[in-house]
């Protein structure tokens, strides 16, 4: 058999670009540490959403990119949780979401990167913006609002046939808001993703006598 | 000029092969090879994380834009992959030709499964009325089969299927949750559900170190813990002192003596575009099963004026490949919110379901031959399932997670059979930017391999459903040359009239002329080739020696028995 496991070729398959990011100048909040002559890789990863630095976007305009930015945030927002499920002690932890993780540099890297993207994302917005109106933009709503919006966009049930291009757009969005922050260590350890890490033997299933996993 | 015993075109499995047993057994070897070496601490970065890499893994974009193959990405040097040698396709052909040109090919990221193939492959169309037999037994070959497990380390364990003889194994890969649950559903449905046959060292072996289940190993290992011909090959083959390894060699066309015979090779520099000549008594094609044929077709002469060795017109002919395809995708509701699991530390599969059609009565079913399946799934890289989610916000990203151990699917693995449509041939118009005429492809799947398909959708829904899984539904066929499993284009066989090759893999033809790849297999089986082409490469250079060394260079093999 050949090839990648499914998940990482079908992230690379949806990552596919058209143009070369010559201009690109680097990511403020989320960081890459690719180091061409790395001394071993074999070391720990050395990459982290470092501290918010001013980033400017290479291809939205400033309102865009704020709007991006909400976006992700509501896709993907931070969260907390029991910190111990188990002993039912009421101590919570914060789970960081699209925005702590820097998607939309992401976005902003991704769309800058492919010509294709641009215009959908543009109009998307702007698409956005016009629906949310008596507001000038979406970021400018009251949570309510945009929550009420979103409904319609991500609900297939709440769908309304004239909404067909912010509907569109809302799937690119989450399709990108997705794809940026899983790929962050901040999106994979909110799945206490459990690859690259080195095994004496290889981990196996613990629920003997149980083939079927019922009731586990 | 220096002249060699063997010249040996190409390093991977059936070149790395030819090249350490006629390296150990004395005999003065040059290879070529189309690319340069590999250093895995620099080329392989399977230990990246995505957020390590400019676009999460992805390749630069002007790369990607050239890329004919889905391998390109940021975990591997990207001139790994051949970018620079076109190929055409005829129309209506669709041909994904993912090729690698370092030292070693594709046994640097293959997927490792390595099962043997049996009499029931091999005397199919004895049983069937379809096709040729291969010329060879499986008594004859599993020798070889055992020799290669041993050198290579296999894991799996002894199951007694017809189709899927037994070899000597190290200890299998640890069965998961979904590997239990998969098998329960299967035992229900009525088909096998086993360890596969796994190239990958679940214990060291031979001077290799054991796996360490990092999970990316199709992105180059960087200790050599799965078979590769650089790190299990090439090493022993130096050391005798008996190797001249040429690099960025890009093979143009075997040259002949005025008898016809072959005596060198002449090859293109990548780097400085120079065309150079090599000599030797015997000549070995080991470039892969498309590449093997080209080369053979471009070396024309008054002798051979369609091609090298190709008196039977066969040369280039019966392309076979397997379909790859999702038959089935859906997620298992017993794994909802379970904690996260290393399910995928072998990156490929740890357990399929080997052929289980067509076993008794070879026209049970409404195909002839067989397929098998391979799952995948569990905890991931990335939640590939998120578009089956509805929503967005807190809500949403507690499902993602929920959803994290349970993605399961099936890709078959099914055979295309020998059809006069399948072939490959030499571009009357186009020629490569280092001046060879490029290799043109004409492929289209059988109505018997579309019949496969069709029939592995149906048994997915059902063992969906006996696993007490969700069906969410099935992929398309891939497009061919997906697999990497082309075989054909210098089929072995006794009749020099219809066989490019002898049973040893030796031209009838050009008696010091041989094959060591996937060419000179008869078909694709519901089997993968490589640890075949090690097998038949053995084979093949012990037969080299004794020629060479009995000085009686003949084409007059003699005949099976």
């Amino acid at each position: 058999m050949a090839g990648q496991g499914p998940s990482r070729r079908e992230l690379l398959q949806a990552l596919t670009l058209a143009s070369a990011a010559a201009a690109f100048t680097g990511f403020g909040r989320w960081g890459y540490a690719f180091a061409e002559n790395a001394a071993h890789h074999h070391d720990t990863p050395k990459s982290d959403p470092g501290p918010h630095t001013n980033y400017n976007p290479q291809f939205f305009t400033p309102s865009e990119y704020h709007s991006v930015d909400v976006l992700c945030a509501l896709i993907l927002p931070a969260t907390t949780s029991l910190a111990h499920p188990e002993d039912g002690t009421k101590t919570y932890k914060t789970q960081p979401g699209a925005r702590e993780a820097g998607v939309a540099e992401f976005i902003d890297f991704m769309v800058f990167s492919d010509p294709t993207l641009q215009e959908t994302f543009r109009n998307g917005l702007q698409w956005m913006d016009s629906a949310s109106a008596p507001a000038s933009t979406f970021a400018d709503l009251a949570a309510p609002q945009q929550d009420a919006l979103l409904q319609r966009l991500a609900f297939a049930a709440k769908h309304r046939a004239e909404e067909k291009v912010g509907q569109e757009f809302f799937k690119l969005m989450r399709r990108y808001t997705v794809m940026g922050f899983y790929t962050t260590r901040i999106g994979l350890e909110s799945l206490d993703y459990p690859g690259l890490t080195f095994y004496a033997s290889s981990p196996g299933c613990t629920h003997h006598g149980n083939p079927e996993h019922v009731g586990i | 000029m220096d002249t060699y015993d063997v010249i040996v075109i190409g390093t991977g499995a059936g070149g790395g092969m030819t090249i350490k047993t006629l390296c150990e057994a004395g005999l003065k070897v040059c290879a070529l090879n189309a690319g340069r070496e590999l250093d895995p601490a620099k080329d392989f970065r399977e230990h990246r994380m995505p957020y390590d890499m400019k676009f999460r893994g992805q390749d630069s974009p002007a790369r990607q834009r050239q890329s004919v193959g889905y391998m390109d990405n940021e975990y591997v040097s990207s001139d790994v992959w051949e970018h620079d040698i076109a190929y055409s396709t005829a129309p209506g052909t669709r041909w994904t030709w993912p090729r690698c040109n370092g030292v070693g090919g594709k046994t640097n990221f293959w997927g490792r499964s390595a099962a043997r193939m049996a009499e029931i492959d091999f005397k199919a169309a004895s049983r069937d009325g379809f096709g040729v037999d291969w010329p060879v037994s499986y008594e004859e070959i599993a020798p070889y089969y055992t020799r290669v497990e041993q050198m290579i380390g296999v894991a799996s364990t002894i199951q007694n299927r017809p189709s899927n003889p037994d070899g000597s194994y190290l200890p299998p890969i640890n069965f998961r949750c979904m590997d239990y649950i998969i098998e329960a559903g299967a035992k229900k449905t009525g088909v096998p559900y086993l360890p596969d046959r796994m190239a990958q060292l679940t214990q060291a072996h031979n001077g290799h170190p054991a796996c360490h289940f990092c999970g990316n190993c199709t992105e180059g290992c960087d200790v050599g813990a799965f078979f590769s011909s650089p790190y299990f090959f090439l090493p022993l083959a130096r050391a005798t002192g008996n190797l001249e390894l040429r690099t960025n060699a890009i093979a143009r066309e075997v040259l002949v003596d005025e008898n016809g015979r072959a005596k060198g090779v002449a090859y293109v520099d990548r780097i400085t575009r120079q065309e150079r000549e090599v000599f030797a008594k015997t000549v070995v094609v080991a470039a892969s099963c498309i590449s093997t044929a080209q080369i053979l077709l471009n070396s024309r002469s008054r002798h051979w004026p369609t091609g090298l060795g190709n008196s039977s017109g066969q040369l280039g002919r019966n392309l076979c490949d397997h379909l790859y395809g999702t038959s089935g995708y859906g997620y298992m509701p017993q794994l909802l919110g379970q904690p996260s699991f290393p399910d995928n530390v072998s990156s490929a599969t740890i357990a399929w379901l080997p052929r289980w059609q067509n076993l008794d009565n070879p026209k049970q079913e409404k195909f002839i031959r067989g397929y098998s399946f391979y799952p995948g799934g569990g905890c991931d890289e990335f939640p590939s399932y998120y578009d089956d989610i509805e929503g967005y916000g807190a809500s949403y990203k507690a499902e993602i997670k929920r959803r994290y151990p349970t993605p399961v699917s099936f890709t078959v693995q099914a055979p295309s059979q020998q059809s006069e449509k399948n072939f490959v041939d030499i571009d009357p118009d186009k020629k490569d930017i280092f001046g060879n005429p490029q290799v043109r492809i004409h492929f289209e799947w059988d109505d018997n391999t579309l019949r496969m398909w069709d029939h592995s959708k149906q048994v997915c829904e059902e063992l969906f459903h006996n696993m007490g899984a969700v069906y969410q539904g099935h992929g398309d066929p891939e497009s061919p040359g997906w697999s990497l499993h082309e075989t054909g284009t210098c089929r072995m066989g006794n009749d020099p009239k219809h066989f490019v090759t002898n049973r040893f893999g030796q031209s009838h033809d050009v008696p010091n002329l041989y094959a060591c790849d996937a060419s000179v297999l008869l078909n694709c089986t519901d089997k993968t080739t490589t640890l075949s082409v090690l097998a038949f490469s053995l084979r093949t250079s012990e037969y080299i020696i004794q020629q060479l060394k009995s000085g009686t260079v003949t084409s007059k093999a003699p005949s099976a028995g």
